[in-house]
């Protein structure tokens, strides 16, 4: 009995709010280097609000973004100037998706939805570190944004909004 | 009603003239009840006062705002006021309890900017200042800032000197009898009498009394100007401060017309009566100079009426104990200087009281304060008083006239009492209004509860001043102003304030800006529950996918 309680209770006390309350990545670690298919996972709408747009902000280093179309949504890109060029394939890569935007779908309070996207990350991201991918929530009359970064040495888990973050893992 | 009138029906029974020692030794043990009275008041007033250092000018803004934890210690200080001030003294107290004296500051309109001469280590230190504003009145505060960690504090001590307040309050009181009954016995003398100078030698020891009491004055408002005991009076520094405050004009033109009035009497006759009508305008000129109603707005109301007020006093107050001794005498002059006072005394005394009244108003404000402010109970003590006084007289006349027929030696008698009575109804009128000096009025009181709580936050991102208006609890405005880490404009897309007070158990009040189009940012409508020290947090939401939050603490008052 003991042998299954434990986990349990651990499980429940360390892992819980996070998980279920926040939009966050489905996978939470890759190595740089590699090709990283992103799942948002999209728990509830906003303080009870249907969901009518997810807008996430993807960050330098992550290249080539293609997002994958989602019956029910608008899907659009905005393109943009990377801040650096990347060398993913031999030929240097200078723009490219810096924002995903999922409109006009309607995912109601009650319901559970993911937002699906893949991406590069650039061999010369810092292993060991974390990257943060901004989401811009939209609901009817609401808008929740889990675009909070933690500074250097803040806890993650003191922000109300965080934004999804992606261990990286050393190059394979 | 018109006690001067009683007074001549009196002397219509008094057959023995000229002033008896008897009469003197009662006038001496009135005056001795009379002071034993007045610090009885005082004392009262004096421990009825809820807040002595809310007085006039208010502390709206420290930096280091107090309680605050910086991480290294910083090149200058500065304090904001509610009006502009003059610092007396500031001086630094490190964790250790050693004070540093802060001699140099610079004055930019309400905010004295100080420079930090020293490298302070960790801990605890206490920015301890002392300023005075228009009024003439001092107040003083502390801020509590530490470096790197608090520490236990170091104690600094801003009690209330009780013996230094009643060496102020006495010089008040005997300033007022030099200038009121020395002055204005002075004028009554030259103006009113003509002839006989009855009580010429009160009037000068009044005088007298004065020309001592105002350079001590001087003494005491310096000391009370430093925060220092009385033990430090003989310092040169002290007397300096003193003349640099308001009160030195009060004290130099109260000099003035001392002088004026001693030497209308002493000089020749020839040239007495301008002299005492100078001394007469010196009086209003001198109360005008400084104090509480001097320095209320606006000024060119507020400083003609103190003048009309003491002026008035002056005139009424000096002719009671020359007319009272001439009525006394029943001499041929006498009945002359009765006329002459009867014709002017009736537009003097609607003058003063008019002007008092319009004081009053714009001191007291609302009828409440009179009861719930300790200035407006010594103004209801003081119209008590008044209402004695003029009824005194309408008493006295109904029994004396009774008692005409009772023979002379008994209506004098009488008489001697009304006017001792009246001088100790004077007297003591004179201990009220110098009771003034240590209540702030509720109109300055009403300034300082409007006084907005502001904060000044600055971060690597970004830098916001919040000022949350009144600085009380209930219901509030919060005005903001952004801007980014380095000084440039920071244009948001949202702004939220969010105030939380974790240890009462409140959920954290969150209200979005909006922006009326002045470049700042407002929250209206917002009520904060309880006093005490909240803290103010900004959620800028600097782009799309950026949002900066930056908090500190911001002190908020009970109502």
């Amino acid at each position: 009995m003991n042998k299954y309680l434990l986990p349990a209770a651990a499980c429940l006390v360390l892992g819980t709010s996070a998980a279920f309350a926040h939009i966050t990545l489905e996978t939470q670690e890759a190595a740089v280097g590699s090709t990283y298919k992103a799942v948002l996972r999209v728990p509830h709408g906003c303080d009870g609000k249907a969901t009518i747009a997810v807008r996430v902000q993807i960050p330098e280093g992550v290249i080539a973004v293609k997002p994958m179309p989602k019956p029910g949504w608008t899907l659009q890109v905005k393109n943009g100037k990377y801040e650096k060029s990347y060398q993913p394939y031999g030929e240097a890569v200078t723009s490219g998706v810096k924002e995903v935007d999922w409109s006009g779908g309607n995912l109601p309070d009650e319901f559970y939805d993911e937002f699906v996207f893949r991406g590069t990350l650039a061999a010369d991201l810092p292993a060991g570190q974390k990257i943060y991918f901004p989401v811009v929530q939209e609901c009817e009359g609401a808008t929740t944004r889990w675009i909070e970064i933690p500074a250097t040495g803040q806890d993650e888990d003191a922000l109300e909004d965080p934004a999804p973050g992606l261990n990286l893992l050393p190059k394979k | 009603m018109h006690w001067w009138r009683a007074a001549f029906k009196r002397r219509a029974a008094v057959s023995v003239g000229g002033m008896s020692v008897v009469y003197f030794q009662r006038i001496e043990r009135t005056v001795g009840r009379c002071f034993g009275l007045l610090a009885a008041i005082l004392l009262l007033a004096v421990l009825a006062t809820p807040n002595q250092a809310l007085a006039h000018a208010a502390l709206i803004k420290a930096e280091p705002a107090d309680g605050a934890v910086l991480a290294q210690a910083p090149a200058q200080f500065s304090l904001t006021f509610s009006e502009p001030v003059s610092p007396l003294v500031l001086t630094l107290v490190r964790p250790d309890g050693t004070p540093v004296a802060l001699t140099s500051f610079r004055l930019d309109d309400q905010t004295v900017a100080i420079d930090n001469p020293q490298k302070l280590g960790s801990g605890t230190h206490v920015l301890s200042w002392r300023v005075i504003s228009a009024d003439g009145h001092p107040v003083g505060g502390s801020v509590l800032f530490s470096v790197g960690a608090p520490s236990q504090a170091p104690a600094v001590a801003e009690a209330v000197d009780l013996d230094l307040r009643s060496a102020i309050w006495t010089g008040k009181v005997l300033l007022y009898i030099g200038l009121f009954l020395g002055v204005g016995g002075a004028f009554a003398l030259t103006w009113l009498a003509q002839g006989v100078r009855w009580g010429q030698r009160f009037v000068i020891s009044a005088i007298l009394c004065g020309l001592v009491a105002a350079p001590l004055s001087l003494g005491f408002q310096g000391l009370d100007a430093l925060g220092a005991p009385l033990a430090r009076l003989a310092q040169p520094v002290v007397w300096r401060t003193g003349l640099g405050t308001s009160f030195g004009w009060t004290v130099l033109i109260s000099l003035a017309a001392l002088g004026l009035g001693l030497l209308s009497l002493a000089g020749p006759r020839t040239g007495a009566r301008p002299l005492a009508l100078a001394g007469l305008v010196g009086v209003g000129a001198a109360l005008a100079a400084s104090g509480h109603a001097s320095a209320a707005e606006p000024q060119w109301l507020t400083r003609p009426m103190v003048f009309l007020h003491g002026a008035g006093i002056a005139f009424w107050a000096g002719a009671l104990l020359p007319l009272g001794l001439a009525l006394n005498s029943q001499s041929a002059e006498a009945g002359a200087f009765l006329r002459r006072f009867s014709r002017t005394i009736l537009p003097v005394v609607v003058m003063l009281a008019a002007a008092g009244i319009v004081l009053a108003i714009i001191q007291v404000q609302t009828p409440a304060a009179l009861v719930d402010t300790a200035y407006g109970r010594l103004l209801l003590i003081k119209l008590a008083l008044l209402v004695f006084l003029f009824t005194l007289a309408a008493v006295n006349r109904w029994r004396l006239t009774a008692l005409a027929e009772a023979g002379a030696t008994e209506v004098r008698r009488r008489l001697t009492r009304s006017i001792s009575v009246e001088m100790l109804i004077v007297l003591l009128i004179f201990g009220v209004a110098a009771g003034w000096r240590f209540t702030p009025p509720p109109r300055a009181l009403a300034i300082a509860a409007a006084q907005p709580a502001s904060i000044h936050i600055h971060a690597l991102k970004a830098m916001a001043d919040i000022e949350i208006a009144p600085g009380h609890t209930g219901e509030v405005t919060a005005s903001i102003v952004i801007m980014t880490g380095d000084f440039g404009p920071l244009d948001a897309k949202e702004v939220t304030l969010v105030l939380s007070k974790p240890d009462s158990g409140i959920e954290p009040i969150k209200r979005p800006a909006t922006k009326p189009g002045d470049g700042t940012w407002r929250v209206d409508n917002l009520v904060i529950p309880l006093p005490g020290r909240w803290t103010a947090r900004l959620d800028i939401l600097v782009s799309d996918f950026e949002v900066v939050k930056i908090e500190a603490p911001i002190d908020i008052r009970a109502d």
